[in-house]
Parts: structure tokens; C-alpha cells; sequence
């Protein structure tokens, strides 16, 4: 088979810098051992490999207490703590027509579960939020506000900083699974109170990584309970962090290679990151409007997304072009609704979706150049 | 006579490892070890610290914003609680 170009970097990033690999073998071959718990030099390794993994977060957030953040198995499960740890009955939150389902599915649970009032905020079809419309909405219960940072489906960013002093002292949650790694987080106490993300995807790392980030002084409630290899005695959660979220063995071994994306980034520069896909973005999207039939779903100013564009080709359903685009191109894509139906009903492109095309710091020009050939060519006929 | 050192105890092994860090950097002899069962039961590590540098590493550990919860003075099985200033906040 020939060489596989891979645009879905939005949903995990592929490939990984050789040191992540490296790491997760090292981790795995020269100190597979718990971390916190015992005291043996092999368990002191694992433990000094998540706390430089947590480290190297807190260095890319901007944050000197790298305590702050604690570990989970991805974003979702960053958000559903969150969510659940702060949201109580009879609070009212605030979020936006254009979240994931790792949003919109735990507040639809809130909603019923402990009569959260969850207001969706509607944005217009280019996802452009205006911080003004949070404000206005604020009451004397508004516990929270949830938005991305940046979109799944289109790539739109949220001006963080702008809805952060709309909320006026209502703690903003982050969602940063489309923009860590991709967009400047530093300094994160200026963008969000707490700050969910995830590994996999721009963070460079394996599944299986991510965590919640949270402003010192904030406090809230662990989704599990259980053994941290502190206070031991006590049969109690511990109140510091991060002991306080975490409970059982984390993953070392992705951590370890969690650490070293992070660490590639920081090398790299997130700006150089940037630039880098700000250009593969302006070369697609200019690319494409010289094929027929191509509808651009998002922000027309490229500037503010991040390297995600979501369209369709006339006489093609989405499923189909990137089927054809991966059996006879190797092109990797993702059609449908990218799991966030309410963003894909704001677009007007439920219940069919898009085909969403995410480029990351390894695309190339080339590759960019070679989909656009594969497009025009598939633009000629019809499925 | 066993000889006399100092221990270090803090709330969680991330506390543990930020103070090696900030030791580390700061040039300052010291050693990991588990915590001593007589003085907590914790799973975790400490820090053993020489006498003549203790102060040299409660000033570092506290610069940085470090809460050190306990000292001991040990020597052998024996262990002396020392009492400590309470961190600037």
C-alpha cells in the first residue's frame, strides 16, 4: 500500500515524535512499577516520571503548581469531573450550541439527575461566540460556564480570555481537547479557572493520558475514590491535590510518553506549532476553492481556527468521500457528526455531518497539495 | 550510638518530588527514603537531611512555596518531633 497521508489529528495525533515512543519503553522495560506506593527504587522512578509528566503540563499552562492538575484517562473523563464535582442541585450553567458530547451528555445527566439548569448559549453558524451573550445571562445560581476552546467540527476558537471577564467571577471550564499543543495555554489563569485536556491528541502522547487542570483555592469533588499512597490510615479521600482527584494506579507507562510530547512541544515551541498549521490551513482552504462543489463549513478568517476544516462535495455524502478518499488515496478523514450533534445542528448539517479534515505539526505542504489533487479529481464524479 | 539526621515529611509523594527537585537545583545534600513507620504510616517517601544543612533546606524547600509538614530529629529508631515556623503565605 502506498503512503498514508493522515488528516484526523483532531481525533488522535498521528504519528507520535520518537521519544515519546522511547519513553513509553523505557517506562515499560526499566521501571514498570507503581508510582506513590512503594518505596523501592523501581516505584521512585515511576513516581518521578509522573511528577515530571505533571511538571511538563504546568510548564505549557504557564502554572508553577504542577499539584494543581490531576490525571485522567482522556478529556472526557477531565470533564465529566468537573462537571461533577462542582455542579450541585438547583445550580444553573452556562454553555454554548456548539459542545461536544463530552459536554452536552454529562449536563444532559446533571440536568436530570440533580435539576442542574443547564442554559445553551446559541452561536452563530461560524461558531463565533460572543462573550457579551454570557453575561447577560448570568444569575445569583450560575455555578459554572463550559465552552471549548476551540471547535471539533470546524476549528473555531473561543476568545477564553474575553468570556472569562464576560463571567465576571463565575469559574470558566476550559475544554482544550482540539487546542493543547495546537494554540498558546500561557498563561492558563488569564483563559480559564479549570482547564480539561487530553493527551492523545495535540499533546503528542498515547491514549489513555489527559487530565483537569485547577486554579489553586478552587475546590471540588472526585469522581472515584480510593487507594493515592498518602494517609493511608484514613479511610477518608485526601483534601490536597492532586491526591484529592486521583485514586489507584495511574498510567505510568502513558505518562511517560505523555511527558515526552509535552516536552517535544515546549522544544518546538507551541507559536512554531502554530504558524506551522496556521499555513497547511491557508494552503487547504485557498486550495479548495478552486474545486467545484465544495461547501467550507466555519470561520472564514483561517486565523480563527485552529486546523480543522469540516465540508462536503455536491453529489457526495460525507461517509462516502472519505471512504473513497481512504481506499483510493490513503487519506485519512472522519465524516459524520464528530459526536457533537447540537454543533452540527447550528451548522445545518444534521443528521448527514461533514468531512472533517485536522492537520497537525508532521503534515505537509506536499500531503496538503496531494488531498487537494484527490478532491478535484473526486469532484469530476459522483459517488 | 547511631549517628543523628533529620527527616522530612510531607503530605504526598508530589511534595516529596518537588522538594528533590528544588534540592536538586539548589545544590543541597539529601537523601530519599521511605517514611520512617515510627513517625507516619503513610506508603510514601521523606527526605534525610544532615543536621548542618537543615537550615539551608528549610529555607530553600519554604522559598519555593513548599509546605514541609513535620521535622524529626532521628537517631536509630528514636525520633524527636522539632517544631517549625509556620510558612509565610
Amino acid at each position: 500500500m502506498s503512503r498514508l497521508i493522515y488528516c484526523d489529528q483532531a481525533a488522535t495525533s498521528f504519528p507520535k515524535p520518537p521519544a515519546v515512543i522511547e519513553a513509553v519503553t523505557q517506562a515499560l522495560t526499566e521501571f514498570s512499577a507503581s508510582p506513590g506506593r512503594s518505596a523501592h527504587r523501581m516505584s521512585l522512578a515511576a513516581s518521578r516520571t509522573v511528577f515530571e509528566a505533571r511538571e511538563a503540563v504546568a510548564e505549557l499552562l504557564g502554572v508553577d503548581d504542577s499539584s494543581q492538575i490531576a490525571w485522567t484517562l482522556n478529556v472526557t473523563q477531565a470533564l465529566n469531573l468537573a462537571l461533577n464535582g462542582l455542579l450541585q442541585e438547583g445550580d444553573h450553567v452556562l454553555t454554548t450550541s456548539f459542545e461536544h458530547n463530552s459536554v452536552m451528555r454529562p449536563l444532559s445527566w446533571l440536568a436530570r439527575a440533580r435539576k442542574v439548569e443547564v442554559e445553551v448559549i446559541p452561536v452563530p453558524p461560524d461558531g463565533q461566540v460572543d462573550p457579551a451573550e454570557f453575561s447577560r445571562r448570568l444569575t445569583g445560581r450560575t455555578r459554572l460556564a463550559v465552552v471549548n476552546h476551540a471547535s471539533n467540527v470546524v476549528g473555531t476558537l473561543c476568545p477564553l480570555k474575553e468570556v472569562k471577564k464576560a463571567l465576571g467571577g463565575v469559574p470558566l471550564l476550559a475544554d482544550a481537547a482540539q487546542s493543547a499543543g495546537a494554540v498558546p495555554l500561557d498563561p492558563i489563569e488569564e483563559m480559564a479557572d479549570l482547564l480539561a485536556f487530553t493527551g492523545h491528541k495535540g499533546l503528542l502522547g498515547p491514549t489513555g493520558t489527559g487530565g483537569l487542570w485547577v486554579r489553586r483555592g478552587l475546590a471540588l469533588g472526585p469522581l472515584i475514590r480510593g487507594g493515592t499512597g498518602s494517609r493511608s490510615e484514613s479511610e477518608e479521600q485526601p483534601e490536597f491535590m492532586p491526591d484529592a482527584l486521583e485514586a489507584g494506579t495511574p498510567n505510568t507507562h502513558g505518562l511517560a510518553g505523555l511527558a515526552a510530547g509535552v516536552r517535544y512541544i515546549l522544544d518546538t515551541g507551541v507559536e512554531t506549532i502554530r504558524r506551522h498549521e496556521l499555513q497547511l490551513t491557508k494552503l487547504f482552504l485557498n486550495g479548495l476553492t478552486q474545486i467545484r462543489g465544495i461547501k467550507i463549513y466555519g470561520p472564514s478568517d483561517p486565523n480563527m481556527r485552529t486546523a480543522v476544516v469540516s465540508l462536503n462535495l455536491a453529489g457526495w455524502s460525507p461517509s462516502d468521500l472519505a471512504l473513497a478518499l481512504d481506499r483510493e488515496f490513503g487519506i485519512l478523514t472522519r465524516a459524520g457528526l464528530h459526536c457533537a450533534p447540537r454543533a452540527h445542528r447550528t451548522l445545518g448539517t444534521f443528521p448527514e455531518g461533514t468531512v472533517r479534515f485536522s492537520f497537525g505539526v508532521f503534515n505537509t505542504a506536499g500531503e496538503i497539495e496531494a488531498v487537494l489533487t484527490a478532491l478535484d479529481l473526486l469532484s469530476r464524479r459522483r459517488s | 550510638m547511631p549517628r543523628e539526621v533529620f527527616v522530612y515529611i510531607f503530605s504526598s509523594i508530589h511534595q516529596v518530588l518537588r522538594a528533590e527537585k528544588v534540592l536538586k537545583k539548589s545544590g543541597l545534600p539529601f537523601d530519599l527514603i521511605p517514611v520512617p513507620k515510627e513517625v507516619n504510616p503513610d506508603c510514601g517517601m521523606a527526605l534525610e537531611i544532615e543536621p548542618d544543612r537543615a537550615d539551608e533546606v528549610t529555607a530553600a524547600l519554604t522559598k519555593a512555596g513548599l509546605v514541609i509538614e513535620a521535622v524529626y530529629r532521628r537517631r536509630g529508631r528514636d525520633f524527636q518531633w522539632l517544631p517549625q515556623p509556620k510558612p509565610m503565605s
